[in-house]
This record gives structure tokens, C-alpha cells and sequence, in this order.
């Protein structure tokens, strides 16, 4: 069976095996808790425990309620009660408190589950992730099935070259269901595939096998059969020449006799040839705004046309949910107030699980959805090698899947 | 961050400032100003600045456009692969922000000899700040299949200067930075 596998930020684990810190807590009289919280929050806040609560209230079997309050972290090794900080142990002899030591999670729980083992430690606030991309909780069939169609289109790329297989990237807008861009790896192409101008721009007209960019053309392979079972086996073996997996094998590739034939970029990898392609539409779409003089005029004008931009995105996601997506034709479907910034919004297809480079191309390029059918145990980047998207630090975050296609076979 | 400022011989100073004249063209065409020169046998053999707005491609840094020249040039005197290899393991690069991941990544995928920069990158830096690409997979430098080639790194070249232009930057404002940010629409759209 084929599926599609979320692959998350960081590697799972059980609820029951969370990581936790120690902490130094008291059982206190209600009466004095708020007063108490608010001198521990200016002495000693619990600056990397945010989403631990101060104050554990627990139900005694007699009835009675019994409140405890963190006072401080403690030392993971030294349980001894005097290291407590001068400052909280002033307060702790002042109202007669008898400190302990107890466990609280060291990490804000992302799941509920997580949460709720916890809460049997000591209460933590759990808010669901600020972002929430479609697909992470699962996709009905008809994303299903669209997304399988884009896989598709994406390993009959990898295999349109004469020569062997390589890495092929296909970007799409899912709220049209439209290709925005293609490529193949051109590491080493030798098919004089992609010209490239002087400002590095592909020319999208000379891609291989001229893509255009409306989702007809493709319906033959997007709601075609999967690639038999012998073809993604062989398509598996014969992946010697695709950039993401071997990056540093570039310059041990024999060339053609007549190098005027040849063009080949060690960078140039699938999901950065696409990257450019749709950019260079991006380009030639929504040519740049000439205004005379004044940049600060034009510059005011672009942010409009992006919050119109936005704004006509969303009526295009609610039309999309309420009826079958009527006809675009082709390029036009945006006016001229749709311009895209980079590819936000957008997912993109690889056969192979994209290396760091490729990866951190994407968050550059804020697509939204990774989808990828092989994985890349050596260098990829999703999961495998590193798992960029757990990146905290990075300012854009994508969600990441993999196409299992045919599972028995692979 | 292999080593600080241990080698700031007149000739390093010489070629960040080259670098921080790419930054500074940067920021004259709005532009994040981040900028490089790249040098062999002392001699600048290629520049380049950051072109993320005017392309609309965000992986038009500074870097890659540098990288993009040579490999062009070298390409049209018909050097072989193994040849361009050659000529870049005896590169050094000179930028003035910390490359960032995918940058690093790259400049290990050429095999660049040496990489010298101005300011810490504590986002998306990936010679030391988020992850350390230039130390490589400590496997034979010459392996095609290891996982990465290392490279020498020395920061903190005129890392003041580089932050001078980033402040200059921010203060008259990004206009390629999207907002809200797209999160924020996401929720609006209820999905």
C-alpha cells in the first residue's frame, strides 16, 4: 500500500521517558501563594522551564486540597537543601517552609499525549504548535490522491533523462493544484538542458522536456498507474548520479569528449534548479514595478500588492474547499496583484530527500510542504543525516513527509 | 570557528574590505548587505554581494553568486570537472557574515581551501553557530563519498563593519519581509 509518513521535528520519544530537570518545591498555605509566586518570579524566575507551572494543586484522599510551589531549579547532581540561593532560602525560613526536591519536565510538551504524562510529574501548560500546516494530522483522499499524482510526476522526471537517474523536484501551488516549476539534478548534465544567463537565471522555456506549468498536461501522469514495481526497484539501483546522495562525487564524473555540449554545476542539484526556475516565472509574471524616482513610493505600492496578494490566496483556499477547482489558464491565473512572495505556500516533490544544501535552500525559499519518496541515509537532511526542520533557531520552518509508494517493493 | 582573529595580516584586512564594498553595494540596491570575494594565489578572481530581492530567488547569496562566476568562467576556458576541483581547493573565500548552511554545505560540496568572515550568523549559521559543516565528516578529504569535506574557518574579520551594514539595513527597513508573517494568514484561512 502507498501512504504518506509526517516526519517530525525532532525524533519521537515515549510520552513516559520525557527528559526532566530537578526543582526545589514547598507545600504552602494558600493565603500567602500570590504574594510568594510574585517575589520567586523576581528572584529567580524559571527562565527555561516557561511551560512549567509555578503552582502544583493537589486533591488529598481527605478532602482537602494541598498547594506545592516551585521555588528554584536545583542542581541535577548536589540534592543537598543549602544550596538553595540565599535570597529563596530567606524567604523559606521567613514563612516556615520545608523545601524538597521533585522532577518537572525539562521540555514543552508538542503533543497531548506528551502533556499528559507530564501532568503526573507536575503541571505544565501545553499550547499546540503556533503553526498549522495541512497534512500534519493526516489528508483526506483527494490530497492523497493529488499528492501521490505529484510523486508521480516527479520520478517520471527522474528517469526522463537518457543518460541515468538523478534527483528530480517538482514545486506546486496545492491551492490550484499547479505546477509552479520543475527541474532535474543538473550536476552533470550533458544534454545542454538549462541555459543559464549571466545573472543566473534558468531560462523556464529550456527546462527538459519543456514543462509547462499547468496541471493538464501532466493528468496523463498524475492520474496515470504508479510506476511498476520493476521500475522503482531499478530506479533504486541505478541512483549513482543523483546529486543528494553522493554531492561530493561531481568531480569524478568522465565528460564528453566535446565539452561545448557539456554544462554541468556542482550545486545545481533538483530542488535548487527548481528553486531558480520559479523564481525566474516569479520574474517574468510580475515584472519588477518601475516607478519613477521615489523607492520609498514603490516600495509602499509592493507591500500592497502583497496584502492583496495574501488576501486573494486565502479566497482561492476557501474556493478550493467548497467547489472542484474550475479551469486556470495556465500562468494567468494570478493577475497582476498576485504576485508570490518566493514560494510561500507552495509544496515541493523529490524523489530523494533533499542534503543540507538543498534543505536549507527551502527554508530560504519558504516553501511550505517537503514531500519525498526515498530517503537519503547518508546525507539527507530531513530526518536522516540532520533534521533541519527541528531547527529552532531557523526564521521559517516547513513540515516534511515521505511518499511510501508501494512499500512491498522498495 | 576554528580559530579567532589570529591571522589578520594586512593582506586578510585587504580582501575583507573588498568583500565589505560587495555588502556595501548590496545595501545601495535594498538589498540584505552581505558580501565576498573569493582569491587565489592573492590575487581576486571573483566578487560577490547578495541578490536575493532583485532575483526573487533567496538562494542568491553572496556565496553562490561568487561561486556561480568561476564555475561559468572556468567552464567556457573548458576545464574538466576534476580541474575546476583542483582550482578550487586552492581558493580561499572572504565574506563578511558567516555562511549559512546551505552556503557552508556548498563550499564543502566544491571543496573550497579557506574561509574567512566578518560577523557571527546565530540563524542560519552553519560554520559553527547552528551546525559546523566546514569541520567536515573527519574522513579523507579526497573521499567522493564521505559525508562532507572540512574547511579551515577563522572569524571575527571586521566582524564591526559587517554588523555596521546589517544595522543600517534593518534601520531603513526590509522590504522583501513579508507580513504578517504567513502562519498568521494560515489561521486566518481556518485551516
Amino acid at each position: 500500500m502507498s501512504k504518506i509518513i509526517y516526519i517530525p521535528d525532532k525524533l519521537p520519544t515515549p510520552p513516559d521517558q520525557q527528559p526532566t530537570v530537578n526543582v526545589f518545591a514547598a507545600v504552602v498555605e494558600p493565603k500567602i501563594i500570590n504574594n510568594l509566586v510574585r517575589q520567586l518570579n523576581q528572584i529567580v524566575p524559571l527562565e527555561n522551564l516557561r511551560h512549567v507551572k509555578r503552582v502544583q494543586k493537589k486533591h488529598l484522599e481527605d478532602g482537602k486540597i494541598q498547594i506545592a510551589l516551585i521555588l528554584c531549579l536545583a542542581s541535577e547532581n548536589n540534592c543537598d537543601l543549602d544550596v538553595l540561593p540565599p535570597c529563596v532560602q530567606e524567604l523559606v525560613a521567613s514563612h516556615k517552609l520545608s523545601a524538597f526536591i521533585t522532577k518537572v519536565c525539562k521540555e514543552a510538551a508538542t503533543t497531548k499525549e506528551e502533556w499528559e504524562e507530564q501532568c503526573k510529574l507536575w503541571p505544565t501548560s501545553y499550547h499546540p504548535p503556533a503553526y498549522n500546516i495541512d497534512g500534519i494530522t493526516g489528508f483526506n483522499e483527494v490530497d492523497t490522491q493529488s499528492i501521490f499524482g505529484f510523486m508521480r510526476l516527479a520520478i517520471e522526471l527522474a528517469q526522463s533523462s537518457s543518460k541515468s537517474v538523478v534527483n528530480a523536484a517538482v514545486i506546486v501551488d496545492p491551492s490550484v493544484r499547479q505546477v509552479i516549476a520543475s527541474a532535474c539534478d543538473h550536476h552533470i548534465s550533458f544534454e545542454n538542458a538549462s541555459t543559464s544567463n549571466i545573472n543566473g537565471e534558468t531560462s523556464f522555456e529550456k527546462c527538459p522536456k519543456s514543462l509547462g506549468s499547468h496541471f493538464d498536461s501532466y493528468e496523463s501522469i498524475i492520474h496515470g498507474t504508479f510506476p511498476s514495481s520493476s521500475s522503482l526497484a531499478k530506479l533504486k539501483q541505478s541512483c549513482a548520479d543523483v546529486s543528494c546522495l553522493y554531492p561530493l562525487r561531481w568531480f569524478d564524473q568522465p565528460l564528453p569528449h566535446s565539452s561545448n555540449s557539456c554544462c554541468w554545476h556542482p550545486l545545481r542539484h533538483a530542488a535548487i534548479a527548481a528553486i531558480e526556475s520559479s523564481a525566474a516565472r516569479d520574474c517574468r509574471l510580475f515584472p519588477t514595478l518601475e516607478t519613477v524616482g521615489d523607492k520609498s513610493v514603490e516600495m509602499e505600492h509592493m507591500d500592497l500588492l502583497r496584502k492583496l496578494a495574501k488576501r486573494q490566496k486565502i479566497d482561492l483556499d476557501n474556493a478550493n474547499n467548497n467547489e472542484n477547482k474550475v479551469g486556470t489558464d495556465g500562468e494567468g491565473t494570478y493577475s497582476k496583484l498576485g504576485r508570490p512572495y518566493l514560494c510561500t505556500g507552495y509544496d515541493i516533490y523529490l524523489v530523494w530527500e533533499p542534503c543540507i544544501m538543498c534543505a536549507m535552500a527551502l527554508v530560504h525559499q519558504r516553501v511550505r510542504r517537503v514531500f519525498y519518496a526515498f530517503s537519503n541515509p547518508s546525507h539527507g537532511a530531513l530526518g536522516s543525516a540532520h533534521r533541519l526542520q527541528g531547527e529552532k533557531s531557523l526564521n521559517h520552518h516547513y513540515a516534511v513527509f515521505r511518499v511510501l509508494l508501494h512499500e512491498d517493493v522498495l | 570557528m576554528d580559530s579567532s582573529v589570529e591571522d589578520c595580516s594586512s593582506d586578510t584586512l585587504r580582501f575583507m574590505e573588498l568583500a565589505i564594498q560587495q555588502a556595501k553595494l548590496a545595501l545601495n540596491n535594498l538589498e540584505v548587505p552581505v558580501g565576498c570575494v573569493i582569491v587565489e594565489d592573492g590575487m581576486v578572481i571573483a566578487t560577490g554581494r547578495n541578490r536575493t530581492t532583485e532575483t526573487r530567488n533567496a538562494t542568491r547569496h553572496a556565496e553562490m553568486e561568487a561561486i556561480d562566476i568561476l564555475i561559468e568562467a572556468w567552464q567556457r576556458d573548458g576545464l574538466s570537472t576534476s580541474e575546476v576541483a583542483d582550482k578550487f581547493s586552492k581558493c580561499k573565500l572572504y565574506v563578511t557574515c558567516e555562511p549559512c548552511i546551505m552556503c557552508a554545505s556548498a563550499l564543502s560540496i566544491i571543496g573550497i581551501k579557506e574561509v574567512y568572515y566578518g560577523c557571527a550568523n546565530d540563524k542560519f549559521g552553519g560554520c559553527g553557530s547552528i551546525l559546523s559543516l566546514h569541520l567536515g565528516s573527519g574522513e579523507a578529504p579526497t573521499s567522493g563519498n564521505g559525508l562532507g569535506r572540512g574547511f579551515k574557518c577563522t572569524a571575527g574579520i571586521m566582524a564591526s563593519e559587517a554588523v555596521g551594514l546589517f544595522r543600517s539595513f534593518y534601520e531603513q527597513g526590509n522590504p522583501n519581509a513579508p507580513k504578517p508573517h504567513r502562519p498568521l494568514v494560515n489561521h486566518q484561512a481556518g485551516q
